[in-house]
């Protein structure tokens, strides 16, 4: 029978076998999905010969040429722009939009909820594809294809179905008790909906909102479509020409553009990162 | 609640109505006309344009009854992408969703230590554009300069190194493949919070019947979770339909074609090639997927997941 000792020892063996696998998945993990990114940013602050002496090298002289370069040639400050204007009105018109209808959904017995709710789902799944040709001769029948107002109502259009679920899905949760009391003191449908549900739902527009602002931030085939103009285009479509011979020879300038492009999301996702990846939002989605 | 005849339905929407005018109208009417707009008409249009030839531009569209569907039948373009599409479904489903299951079980079970940091780094990706993903491992993957290259040679497996793009046999998978490393936080936080809701006393009880990780997670884990899985199958099916950012940015449908998925086939046939009838044609053939893979998963993964 073995000793005490012995016992003690093989478990700590163990604890310890365990403990190496974890930090080995852990570096594993880190490696695959951190790796690229930090090598993108190593990449962006060399200049060419640096990169071309040594790809995977530590910058020795780190120069912030490359971001100055692609600046100026891609014309980022316009895409910026552009993509913020987007993301920030398309949201904004999405939860407004869906305010009301979710207000509906979780406070009524609605004769015909089945048929919302259908109608939701619809446009949460619908390939984008499938309405690019109708979108394009609708838009560009009442004038607004290739304007920036154009695409801002698509936007707002298309974020809507997933908003209206968020925010149903907050809304539930909001305890009963205090619009019966406003009920009872004879308070309308609208007073309810604009002083009592709209203020205890504000952390869930929040969520919605940022949601949604990264979803068109990262968009790219209705401004591929629905615009022609570079003058309107976002970041996404604009990033397009990175990938052509006169970018790609040295890769510090795709490398720069690119981290271009994730930084305002990269603001907002240290921002909100705690609330978005704890998966709270699924439960909204479950309903 | 009983669900009543249309009749019964309309009648009660109506008093419903008026003693509730506010929300029927902005709650109700309001977004079902803007569905309308958006959803509806242009499914109408494109199953109406379907049936035409129409260059997109002449204010005339030529009738062409089933043509374009015909045409669509014996399209070896159309078969390629329709395969290609299965194929990325097949990988998503298997890489990044089997993967966010394995990774949210080790976090919760703390195998992997550092959970809140695992979580970060791998949902990032989530939040960055396809275009920068593909134009990312456009870098990482390329013969001359590119990472991955490097340490395959460096590690001696210098054999498996190929034109990750340009070899027709692999380019399709590399596209899968990549959207798979961005897609991967998602199942992930689903799974990570779905396991979060499982009591804990139900692993207790079979780590007490002596159930190592292996079973804890296919007999304990996978059964608990299965509405988060449909939850996630979906969300899997329809991005892998959507697929297109990805192949528009890195390969544009080369080498030969062998990298169009379906929505950029559509892209392609009608603004590119202004054939705005077939296009629709392609769009329908789409939404009938969609419409049969809904219908799919709504009746035998979720029975129940989304009811109001």
């Amino acid at each position: 029978m073995p000793d005490a000792a012995f016992l003690m020892r093989q478990r700590s063996l163990f604890a310890f076998a365990g403990k190496l696998i974890g930090y080995t998945l852990l570096a594993v993990l880190v490696f695959i999905w951190l790796g690229p990114v930090i090598l993108v940013i190593i990449t962006s602050i060399k200049s060419n010969d640096a990169f071309l002496a040594g790809p995977f090298a530590l910058p020795t002289q780190p120069t912030f040429a490359p971001y100055v370069t692609v600046w100026n040639s891609l014309g980022f400050g316009r895409l910026l722009a552009n993509s913020f204007l987007y993301a920030a009105c398309g949201s904004a018109l999405a939860v407004a939009l869906a305010l009301v209808p979710s207000f509906a959904l979780s406070r009524f017995d609605l004769p015909g909820k089945k048929i919302v709710f259908g109608v939701i789902l619809t446009g949460l799944m619908l390939p984008q594809q499938t309405v690019l040709i109708p979108l394009y001769d609708t838009l560009r029948t009442l004038s607004l294809l290739d304007t920036r107002i154009g695409l801002i109502i698509v936007h707002a259009a298309y974020g809507m179905p997933a908003q209206i679920l968020i925010l149903r899905g907050f809304m539930t949760t909001i305890p009963r008790e205090i619009e019966k009391a406003a009920f009872l003191e004879g308070a309308t449908d609208f007073q309810v909906f604009w002083k009592v549900i709209l203020p205890l739902s504000v952390p869930g527009i929040l969520v919605g909102f940022t949601l949604n602002f990264i979803a068109i931030w990262k968009e790219f085939v209705f401004g591929l479509v629905l615009l022609n103009s570079e003058a309107n285009f976002p970041v996404t479509v604009g990033m397009l020409k990175l990938n052509s011979d006169r970018y790609m020879a040295v890769f510090n300038l795709p490398a720069a553009g690119l981290v271009i492009s994730q930084i305002p999301i990269v603001i907002l996702f240290l921002l909100s990162y705690r609330k978005l990846s704890s998966g709270n939002f699924a439960g909204a989605v479950k309903g | 609640m009983t669900s009543p005849n249309l009749a019964d339905e309309r009648t009660s929407f109506i008093r419903f109505a008026l003693a509730h005018k506010f929300v029927a109208f902005f709650g109700i009417l309001m977004p079902l006309a803007i569905f309308a707009v958006f959803v509806g008409y242009p499914i109408v249009f494109t199953v109406y344009l379907s049936f035409f030839e129409w260059n997109g531009m002449a204010p005339q569209k030529t009738f062409v009854g089933l043509e374009n569907y015909q045409y669509l039948i014996t399209d070896k373009y159309f078969h390629t992408a329709l395969l290609n599409n299965a194929k990325w479904v097949g990988v998503t489903l298997f890489f990044p969703v089997l993967l966010g299951l394995v990774i949210a079980y080790g976090l919760r079970s703390r195998i992997i230590p550092a959970p809140a940091l695992i979580r970060t780094v791998i949902f990032f990706p989530v939040t960055m554009s396809l275009i920068s993903v593909g134009l990312m491992f456009l870098l990482i993957l390329n013969p001359l300069f590119g990472a991955f290259d490097t340490i395959l040679r460096s590690i001696g497996l210098g054999s498996l190194v190929m034109e990750w793009f340009g070899d027709y046999r692999v380019a399709l998978y590399t596209l899968a493949v990549v959207s798979g490393w961005a897609f991967t936080g998602m199942p992930m936080i689903l799974y990570f919070a779905g396991l979060g809701d499982v009591p804990k006393e139900t692993f207790d009880a079979a780590k007490i019947e002596g159930a190592g990780h292996f079973r804890m997670l296919t007999q304990v884990a996978v059964p608990q979770l299965r509405p988060v899985t449909a939850v996630v199958v979906m969300l899997t099916l329809f991005e892998s339909l959507r697929a297109f950012d990805l192949v528009a940015v890195m390969t544009k449908g080369a080498p030969f074609g062998t990298t169009n998925v379906l929505g950029y086939l559509v892209y392609l046939e009608s603004f590119w090639n202004s054939r705005f009838g077939y296009g629709a044609a392609l769009s329908v053939a789409i939404l009938v997927i969609s419409i049969l893979l809904a219908v799919f998963v709504m009746t035998k993964l979720m029975k129940g997941a989304f009811d109001a």
